[in-house]
């Protein structure tokens, strides 16, 4: 990073998804316990919370599970993936309320520790409509934690992006226990088929979404793919002019995207993947002469690929020419900060 | 003792273990991983006193070993690596 951390690097857009998702998360419950108690008179309070915390916290995850996926398909979902985490946090939390307020209610006030009753009370493991569904979302509510614990930027830079990543891809993982959480829990004793749809519902938009995202990336390393010698010696890229000003042209190789950006007749090639969260920078524009990601704004020098001060990330370039008014690349990365790969239309010819 | 009460035993022993190890780690091995740390605020340390009190064991590794902050492993730097190494 390169500037001491805070609890937040607070900005008003931050700010305003926060207020926003206050707002929504206390509404929800609102209505949840309002309708609730008009509709449920026989329920108790404490049912009623448990099951707007739960509901919430369900809701929040697939809102998650589908930011991703969306923002790849279309960009206008980006502004949602820009503090995902924040969501990410208060979903968590609205797990712990509904974790902790279960233990208490359900396993609080035996003769043997919450915690104990909790994975021995209900013994029926080969019982479908009685199985012991409460582990599974205390399982699930354990990776949202770890998640959650882990969702500052120190714990970024200290993992490192790449191991980060495989970290929070357990919330997959998660998602499954949670889906068995309430097939084998809450819908096991509701009458009404609502719940079902909706969960249904839910998990189509998800596994849907996962699945069209998947196939544009496929689609997209596949228009972009280059011939088995990409690892070594220069590319044929494109001819200049062909690249939108402003925007990159993606090479796979060595491995991994390359983005080409052009910046008027400059042109400089960095690896695609942001050092913050590897987000995918090709898909960036240049904006005051700095490459920024488009997932949460970090910026690095198109020639060297160094952040600006006092920030200190720093991705890997290479190094190009022009010859006979194409763009060659070499797909072999000069040294961290290196400048001599960048060239421009009117400058370098082989 | 029952198995579930052995592995219940067993996580509240990693648990009290992570939290004695979380505070002095937040208020100074934190810095001495990370520069960026060093200088952080108090809300910053409050919130990485969790993860702290989880991944106990690798933080307390790598602060005993005197390490920084590491380098990510992506393929591209990987194969800066590689190109470094056949250079030398």
């Amino acid at each position: 990073m390169g500037h001491s951390y805070q609890a937040v690097q607070w900005n008003p857009n931050k700010k305003r998804y926060d207020a926003l998702l206050l707002v929504s998360v206390v509404l929800y419950l609102g209505v949840f316990l309002g309708v609730g108690f008009v509709w449920f008179p026989e329920a108790t309070a404490e049912t009623l919370l448990l099951r707007a915390l739960g509901t919430a916290g369900f809701l929040a995850l697939h809102v998650i599970l589908c930011i991703g996926p969306l923002a790849r398909l279309d960009r206008r979902w980006l502004p949602l993936l820009y503090n995902r985490r924040h969501l990410g946090v208060t979903m968590a939390t609205l797990g712990l309320l509904h974790g902790g307020l279960a233990l208490l209610q359900f396993h609080g006030f035996g003769d043997v520790s919450a915690f104990e009753s909790l994975f021995t009370s209900n013994p029926r493991w080969g019982s479908l409509a009685q199985f012991p569904f409460q582990p599974l979302g205390a399982a699930a509510l354990v990776i949202l934690v770890l998640m959650a614990a882990t969702s500052h930027d120190f714990w970024l830079a200290n993992l490192t992006a790449p191991v980060w990543k495989a970290l929070h891809m357990l919330v997959y993982v998660a998602y499954g226990l949670l889906v068995m959480h309430v097939a084998l829990g809450a819908l096991q004793v509701e009458s009404s088929p609502i719940p079902l749809v909706l969960l249904g519902v839910g998990i189509l938009t998800v596994g849907g979404l996962q699945v069209l995202a998947a196939r544009k990336d496929r689609q997209v390393d596949g228009e972009i793919g280059v011939s088995p010698g990409s690892d070594t010696g220069w590319i044929d890229v494109c001819a200049i002019g062909e690249i939108e000003d402003g925007r990159a042209r993606l090479v796979l190789a060595s491995g991994e995207r390359i983005a080409i950006f052009r910046d008027g007749d400059r042109y400089s090639a960095l690896s695609a993947v942001c050092q913050h969260q590897n987000g995918p920078l090709g898909e960036g524009r240049i904006v005051d002469g700095l490459a920024v990601c488009p997932w949460h704004g970090f910026q690095y020098r198109p020639k060297c690929g160094r952040s600006p001060e006092p920030f200190q990330e720093v991705v890997p370039t290479f190094p190009l020419k022009i010859v006979e008014e194409r763009l060659w690349l070499d797909p072999t990365p000069l040294p961290l900060g290196d400048e001599s790969g960048s060239t421009s239309g009117g400058g370098i010819r082989a | 003792m029952t198995v579930p009460q052995a592995i219940l035993g067993a996580l509240s022993v990693y648990l009290a273990l992570g939290v004695l190890f979380a505070i002095p780690f937040v208020l100074v091995g934190a810095g001495r991983l990370d520069p960026d740390a060093r200088q952080g605020t108090w809300g910053f340390r409050v919130l990485i006193f969790p993860g702290a009190t989880l991944l106990w064991p690798l933080l307390a590794k790598r602060w005993a070993m005197g390490a920084r902050v590491p380098t990510e492993r992506t393929p591209h730097k990987e194969a800066l690596r590689r190109s470094e190494r056949a250079e030398r």
